[in-house]
């Protein structure tokens, strides 16, 4: 400003420092603005800033696959595609006032492809939202269509729509594999079974990830991410083999409903390495709406149901009592002809024997020798015993809801007659599982496996990430007493024995009944009408392959053992013999087998019926004799269930009260349901209810009393 | 020191016998590119450091958007380096270039005349679309803002339009302000119709600021800005999408998601940062911000530098400014400071313009940081600006042992006036 007056000079500066001194206000305030977001609060936006990126980091990998034994899926993840709009990206670079046209255009053009209503998309296209679902699980078509749409070859492609692979879960054969494989929660945990007991394998790890993802989703780097399977979960490959499964949940649902039973459940076991080969659990429900099934209705009652065993427990005092030599193989024992009374309670056998040996003592099922036995080995041998074959305490199974069952149900030893009750399974709670590892223990030579559900656990890429082998807990008795207790157990099935109906032709079979009554709760006491029926056994004798174990909770038909659960030991028996080819030792029975009437049931009729047609049903000595010319195992085998029955209808079950036998019995028969009677006089009481819908074929059980 | 008063000398022998004869190519380039004296070392330096950060800052900001869309995290790199070697080579050589030269008519207009046509060509449809608006105009290979350019031709129109209008003509409102108010707005239309409403408020601004240092009324330029603002704050208000855009400002919380979705993230940029920054190359808002190399590579500044930074770049700019300013003090004529005065402004508005909107003390439009943001249009005319800048700031020593004894004398300034004495 050299060549500018003076004055003018001084007001040029001034005017300039003025206009300088509003810039530094600007200044300041952005200097102030910063020190606020940066300083003052930065802890509080770099918290917001590391949520959104955590929300995004969050990949969900795909969950590993169930399989069983053969590579079969059990569970599997599939992505189905879903469709979100970035309402922003659509209008990018698009000026303002031909938004609304565009958006408009969009809508309609999502809107038809999608079978959405246009007011809906049009709505979400407008709110200029970066995500919003469009609609969840498309199907090909509809996927189809938007492709083509988005197509950005095409000048009119739409833009900012994210087609998104959801995971979502599916069990095939849901139905066989009721309660084991359980289920996953709405954000991708395992909730229940196998899903929860491995959710550790199959749920991937999200932690482990190194990648950035930007604001539309897209992983940008980390180490090997172009493949998403270094992300993803195991695949768990289980000991289950799904065809035997199918069908030994096949046999025990036809079982419950033939019996009429509240629940049950059935287990396979390999006994040599522990691997449960199947394990079925019913009644099912709605696969369909399994994660919402309450939780009495998902039960695994494999695991979860503690019953009184009964009369298998008898094997594993026999067992312990010759491991101990306090009894000898051939030693009689006197068996106080069906009636001893201890420490003020009297044990009854349903057959009055004298002497019997311990092959007899297990065929002829006596409690009182059992008792006897028991008392031999005395309160910390028996409990020791039972401990040492795994009862009282979880199998190491691993999944979640399993029970431990109660062996001193006071928390207390055993008074002598509670010993004595023990002895042969009363007093005491088990679960099948345990039933049938402890069953293993016999079946193998004595040692107690750790039941093996899983086999492998691979990666997504099918390396090998963990091997479960086979387990030996402990030895439980020496292979010697093992081997006896074997040869006494084939008894069962013979001629004379409480679990005929469990006979294979052809092969030896090796098993236990076990009828228990069940205490009621309320009470204490035991209910007359409550049953257990059980049979646990494995086959061939000589080389078990298969240890199965049969409860069944409550049946109605009939209660016992031998009646109820030998039959669908014997038809699951022979399925897994066949399924795994195993052959027959040549010792084909010649022997008929006889069907007791003690507690006749339509049911065993009809079952005998279909798998002897042509023989005459009643034969000498009011007995059923079907000559043992039982099917192939490769064949179809006649289901034992009404609702086989050709032409069954459900039909509504009538109201009997107060009437007579003969009305009642007239009602149910003119509908084509089976009365069975229990006294007489008039119907006090029947069971199903009045109202119930039931299978034609079905039995209703009537009590009668004399009219008051 | 010496060198640089050899060439002063030479520079006017060449001078005295170019008016006798014809000059020779060569004589006219030497003749043009002779400079009066040093130029301001802080200035230059300045200018250097801010393009080079801002270099390093948009490889920082881009390299994931680069990635995801060009397969090549050194895509936009790749761009911005030339950029910044063809600017500063720019200012250096307009740094050369005796800004009185621009003090013509023909100059001038012409300039004028050049950004006019290509605003209208941007208009018109041969403009490219770019970040929701027409702003760009492709020649070749460079993709030409004329917006950019606009800024800079008003101050150099109006340095000259004002220097030749005598202190009294300034107080007439007839040929001292309409004149000025009426080519801003003629170039604000053109910039609104892009629509760039930042470049355009920037531009009366700049107006205002020039008219009021040449001595225009006070009053004038108030009711002028009264009436301006009334005016803008209608066309936001009965514009629907525009008034959207201010409610999305001032409830940022609600609109996060959609309208004011960059404004938060950059906010969130910023808080990131914290004291000291989460460290170069380490933010990660970046992911999330839009824009993140253009607009606003300051939130990426204040996140990966934190507070520290900000106020350091703060400083950079408030330094530029301050040597801008002091050029225009010291320069010889009335042009010179008015020039000097203007760059220094738009340097000043843009920046402060840009950082309020980063920080959302402002609604945000684009507008981009001077030197640092990515782009070529705006470094390039920034350079140039700085180039004129530092021209004018080689004619300072001219101005300062006798108009201004009073001002602190800087190193070569005590140099020459013991020269002077001797």
């Amino acid at each position: 400003m050299k060549n500018i007056d003076p004055r003018r000079a001084r007001w040029m500066k001034f005017r300039m420092g003025v206009l300088c001194g509003l810039l530094s206000t600007g200044l300041c305030s952005i200097v102030a603005s910063a020190y606020n977001i940066q300083v003052k609060h930065g802890a509080e936006w770099r918290m917001i800033a590391e949520r959104q990126r955590q929300k995004r980091l969050k990949v969900l990998p795909t969950r590993g696959s169930i399989l069983d034994r053969n590579g079969e899926a059990l569970a599997i993840t599939i992505d189905v595609p879903s469709i979100a709009i970035n309402a922003a990206e659509l209008v990018r670079n698009v000026p303002e006032k031909q938004q609304p046209a565009l958006q408009d255009a969009a809508a309609a053009k999502l809107a038809t492809a999608l079978n959405l209503p246009f007011p809906e998309v049009q709505a979400k296209l407008k709110s200029k939202r970066r995500f919003a679902w469009l609609k969840r699980r498309l199907s090909q078509d509809e996927i189809t269509a938007v492709r083509a749409m988005i197509d950005p070859r095409k000048p009119d492609a739409v833009k900012g729509v994210m087609i998104e692979g959801e995971g979502h879960r599916f069990y095939p054969g849901r139905e066989a594999l009721w309660g084991l494989v359980g289920y996953v929660s709405g954000d991708g945990s395992g909730i229940d079974g196998v899903e929860r007991a491995f959710d550790e394998d199959l749920r991937g790890r999200p932690d482990e990830i190194s990648a950035l993802r930007d604001r539309k989703g897209t992983v940008l780097f980390g180490d090997g991410l172009e493949d998403e399977r270094a992300l993803a979960g195991d695949d768990v490959h289980l000991t289950v083999d799904l065809g035997l499964q199918f069908q030994v949940q096949e046999d025990l649902e036809a079982g419950l409903r033939a019996f009429e039973a509240k629940s049950g459940s059935a287990i396979v076991i390999d006994p040599n390495t522990g691997e449960i080969l199947a394990m079925a659990s019913a009644p099912v429900y709605n696969p369909n709406d399994y994660g919402d099934a309450p939780i009495e209705a998902r039960r695994n009652h494999a695991i979860a149901d503690r019953v009184e065993p009964g009369s298998t427990m008898k094997i594993f005092t026999i067992a312990a009592a010759l491991a101990e030599g306090k009894i000898k193989p051939t030693e009689e024992i006197y068996c106080e002809n069906g009636s001893w009374t201890i420490g003020g309670v009297t044990i009854h056998d349903t057959h009055h024997e004298g002497m019997l040996a311990p092959a007899s003592i297990i065929s002829k099922s006596s409690n009182i020798c059992a008792a006897k036995i028991g008392l031999l080995l005395g309160e910390q041998g028996l409990y020791s015993a039972f401990k040492r074959f795994g009862f009282g305490e979880t199998t190491g199974l691993g999944l979640p809801g399993e029970a431990a069952g109660v062996l001193r149900a006071r928390g207390r030893p055993w008074y002598e007659v509670e010993v004595a009750s023990a002895s042969f399974g009363q007093g005491i709670s088990v679960t099948t599982l345990q039933l049938g590892m402890a069953m293993s223990a016999i079946a193998n030579g004595g040692k107690l496996m750790e039941p093996r559900l899983v086999r492998t656990v691979t990666g997504a890429t099918g390396q090998l990430v963990r091997e479960e082998l086979p387990t030996v807990r402990r030895e439980v008795v020496p292979a010697f007493a093992a081997r006896m207790v074997t040869e006494m157990m084939t008894g069962v099935v013979e001629e004379g024995g409480t679990g005929r109906e469990a006979h294979i032709p052809g092969y030896r079979v090796a098993g236990k009944t076990a009828t228990a009554q069940k205490a009621d709760p309320a009470t204490g006491k035991y209910d007359p009408d409550k049953f257990v029926a059980s049979f646990v056994g494995f086959v061939p004798a000589q080389k078990p392959r298969f240890v199965i174990a049969v409860v069944v909770d409550e049946p109605w038909i009939a209660h016992l053992g031998g009646q109820v659960a030998a039959p669908i030991f014997r038809r699951i028996a022979m399925r897994a013999l066949a399924r795994f080819g195993v052959a027959p030792s040549g010792e084909v029975a010649k022997t008929a087998v006889t069907f007791p009437l003690e507690d006749p049931t339509p049911l065993v009729y009809a079952e005998a019926k279909a798998m002897a047609p042509d023989v005459d049903l009643t034969g000498p000595g009011g007995s059923v004799v079907a000559p043992m010319t039982a099917p192939s195992a490769f064949a179809p085998l006649p289901a034992s269930s009404p609702s086989a029955l050709p032409g069954a209808q459900r039909v509504i079950v009538p109201d009997l009260g107060g009437m007579g036998a003969r009305d009642a019995a007239h009602a149910l028969v003119s509908i084509g349901l089976l009365p069975v009677f229990d006294g007489t006089g008039s119907v006090t009481r029947q069971e199903p209810a009045p109202g119930t819908l039931l299978l034609q074929g079905s039995a209703v059980r009537v009590r009668l009393s004399p009219g008051s | 020191m010496n060198s640089a008063a050899s060439s002063t000398g030479a520079n006017g022998a060449t001078g005295a016998t170019g008016s006798l004869r014809k000059p020779s190519l060569r004589e006219r380039a030497e003749r043009l590119l002779s400079v009066a004296g040093p130029v301001d070392p802080i200035l230059a330096a300045v200018v250097v450091t801010l393009v080079s950060f801002g270099i390093v800052m948009v490889y920082s900001a881009s390299a994931i958007e680069a990635t995801v869309q060009h397969k090549d995290a050194q895509y936009f790199l790749k761009r911005q380096v030339p950029f910044g070697f063809v600017g500063l080579g720019l200012a250096w050589l307009i740094s050369r270039i005796d800004y009185r030269r621009y003090q013509k008519a023909s100059a001038t207009y012409g300039i004028l005349a050049i950004v006019v046509v290509l605003l209208v060509a941007a208009i018109a449809g041969f403009g490219k679309t770019g970040g929701g608006a027409t702003r760009w105009l492709a020649l070749g290979p460079v993709h030409v803002q004329p917006a950019e350019l606009a800024k800079l031709s008003i101050v150099i129109w109006l340095a000259y339009s004002l220097a030749k209008k005598g202190e009294d003509v300034m107080k007439s409102f007839a040929l001292g302000f309409l004149p000025q108010l009426i080519m801003a707005l003629f170039l604000m239309a053109l910039c609104l119709k892009q629509p760039d409403f930042g470049s355009a408020v920037v531009l009366l601004l700049l107006t205002f600021t020039m008219m009021f240092i040449a001595g225009a009324k006070v009053g004038y330029i108030m009711g002028a800005a009264i009436i301006g603002s009334a005016a803008g704050a209608a066309l936001v208000r009965f514009r629907e999408y525009r008034w959207e855009r201010i409610q999305a400002w001032l409830e940022m919380e609600a609109h996060r998601q959609d309208l004011a979705y960059q404004p938060f993230q950059a906010r969130m940029s910023f808080g990131s940062g914290e004291i000291f920054g989460l460290g170069l190359g380490k933010g990660l808002q970046i992911l999330y911000l839009p824009e993140a190399h253009t607009d606003f590579v300051s939130a990426v500044v204040g996140e990966e530098l934190g507070f520290v930074g900000i106020a350091l770049l703060c400083a950079a700019y408030v330094t530029l400014v301050v040597r801008g300013v002091r050029a225009a003090f010291k320069a010889p004529d009335d042009f010179g400071t008015y020039l000097a005065f203007g760059i220094s402004t738009l340097f000043a508005l843009q920046v402060l313009i840009n950082l309020a909107m980063a920080m959302s003390l402002l609604p945000t439009k684009g507008l981009a940081l001077p030197f640092m943001s990515y782009g070529g249009s705006s470094l390039l005319v920034n350079a140039i600006a700085a180039g004129i800048l530092l021209n004018v700031s080689r004619h300072a020593r001219d101005a300062e042992p006798v108009a201004d004894p009073n001002a602190t004398p800087d190193p070569p300034g005590v140099e020459i006036s013991k020269d002077a004495l001797a």
